[in-house]
């Protein structure tokens, strides 16, 4: 079924082939690439019109001091909608593409690699994750909260709780990560994040303003709830990329575990057949 | 003073970008993928981007090396030929 | 003084350059590939070299970051527009890595092969 596989001489000489034809290309290129670089603007020295503009405008205009989070959200909000939904899609590839061919079910057995043992873990980690994993946790909720002051909004602060919920994992291991993290709550979380955001501008065009537009009242500058609907938009984008990153996490590790046995209709998946910490020869 | 920093980390970004492109073997290039992360941060530390740098530390030192980590992982796993899982 | 102005002249090109080069190298590393694992990581290089650019065309000698908490408003900063688009591009990127991962997770539960030079769709 499979073609017959190339010989590798055939092989080496079409990466020979593609390499000339790849510098031939490249030397084209670079002519014109060096020409362009020393013609760029002199680096650090030269007018930045719409950052001077925006700069001046943010704070009285927006109520928040954070000019970065006032682009993003409201200045170009319609952009980060796009960037939005390009992260629902790519989570849902992934979802359907792995959870297609695996199925619904859930095991908590790890895979084997032949001739690799299995080291059960050790104390130290054990406990540094115990101890680190809730203050990264914290730390994450921190940063997605002071979107409109601070360096941090939602996109900072959703993958940063993300990577945090990893050391759930290194330190009690599958089954424990498993039991924190449900699969249903987090596809709920990053689909409710996204359609959030969306709602955000539905909600000002049932106002009879533009998309977007910026509803509720601003605040003061440098208050932690200032910028009015980027709070709203801030917290949908948390949400949906924490969400989205947490649901790739879990996929991705789902693929290391091994089919569970065929059982009776009674049997619940994924419950332990002992109380052997995940990675102990069974 | 401040050019010499950004200029110090426009080379090491460049350092571990081909490290990276030229590490064959996949576990050592994930190694210097992580690496390429820190020093991204760091340079956009350094050109006043606190932001992005947060945004670049935890997804390309921590979140993105994971995901090629598990990949390598289960592709080494046994698998019969119709791409389950041997036990 | 025209020795420190040349030198002046070469490292303000630096920036440009560093990004040419990643993306060079990058889609060297692409081109002679024999692991698609290798050629995804490669692939984030490329991404890498258009933040390094992004980056460096929005900044401002003696400019502080656009984050007016402890600055009074009117200190010239960097440009904000720039980060935002690269701040979006670093977390949309890893995700569509991780789609690029899974179809290549695919490919080797059907065809057991991850050297896409031994993954040919047909030939006689």
């Amino acid at each position: 079924m499979s073609p017959r596989p190339r010989p590798e001489r055939r092989i080496a000489f079409a990466i020979r082939l593609r390499l000339a034809l790849f510098a031939l290309a490249g030397l084209c290129a670079l002519g014109g690439a060096l020409h362009v670089a020393g013609r760029m603007p002199a680096f650090g020295a030269h007018p930045l019109p719409y950052g001077d503009e925006i700069n001046r405008r943010g704070v009285p205009e927006r109520h928040v001091t954070n000019m970065v989070s006032a682009v993003n959200f409201d200045y170009r909000g319609f952009d980060t909608l796009g960037e939005e939904f390009m992260l629902l899609c790519a989570v849902t590839g992934v979802t359907v593409l792995l959870r297609g061919t695996r199925g619904e079910a859930r095991s908590a057995q790890p895979g084997r690699v032949e001739g690799r043992p299995i080291l059960p873990r050790s104390e130290a980690t054990v406990l540094l994750s115990r101890v680190l994993a809730p203050l990264i946790l914290m730390f994450g909720l921190y940063v997605a909260l002071h979107a409109m002051t601070t360096p941090g909004g939602g996109f900072q602060g959703g993958v940063i709780a993300a990577t945090g919920t990893l050391l759930f994992f290194a330190g009690d291991g599958y089954r424990g990560w498993r039991r924190l993290i449900r699969s249903g709550a987090m596809d709920a979380c990053e689909g409710s994040g996204a359609s959030l955001y969306a709602l955000c501008g539905f909600a000002s065009m049932a106002l009879g303003l533009p998309f977007l537009e910026n509803v509720l009242p601003l605040g003061t500058p440098g208050d932690l709830f200032s910028g009015g609907l980027m709070l709203v938009e801030n917290a949908g984008v948390a949400l949906a990329v924490g969400g989205g990153f947490v649901v790739l996490f879990i996929e991705f590790l789902e693929e290391t575990r091994v089919e569970p046995p065929e059982e009776a209709p009674g049997d619940a998946p994924g419950h332990a057949t002992g109380d052997a910490p995940d990675g102990a020869r069974s | 003073m401040t050019m010499l920093l950004i200029g110090l980390l426009l080379l090491l970004v460049a350092g571990t970008g081909t490290a990276v492109a030229l590490s064959r073997r996949p576990l050592r290039q994930v190694m210097a993928m992580s690496a390429n992360g820190v020093a991204l941060a760091l340079l956009f530390m350094a050109l006043q981007a606190p932001d992005v740098a947060f945004a670049e530390i935890a997804v390309g030192a921590a979140a993105l090396p994971l995901l090629f980590l598990v990949v390598l992982a289960s592709v080494r796993m046994d698998r019969n030929p119709q791409g389950a899982r041997n036990e | 003084m025209s020795a420190t102005s040349s030198a002046a002249h070469w490292a303000s090109l630096l920036p440009w350059l560093v990004a040419i080069w990643l993306f060079a190298i990058g889609l060297y590393g692409i081109v002679t590939s024999r692991n698609f694992v290798h050629l995804i990581g490669c692939l984030s290089v490329v991404q890498a070299s258009t933040y390094v650019l992004l980056l460096a065309a929005g900044y401002r000698f003696g400019g502080v970051a656009p984050i007016y908490y402890t600055h009074k408003p009117g200190t010239p900063a960097v440009d904000p527009v720039l980060q935002a688009l690269v701040l979006t591009d670093v977390v949309v990127g890893a995700t569509v890595s991780a789609l690029l991962l899974a179809l290549v997770l695919q490919l080797h539960k059907r065809r057991g092969e991850l050297d896409p030079e031994k993954l040919r769709p047909m030939q006689q």
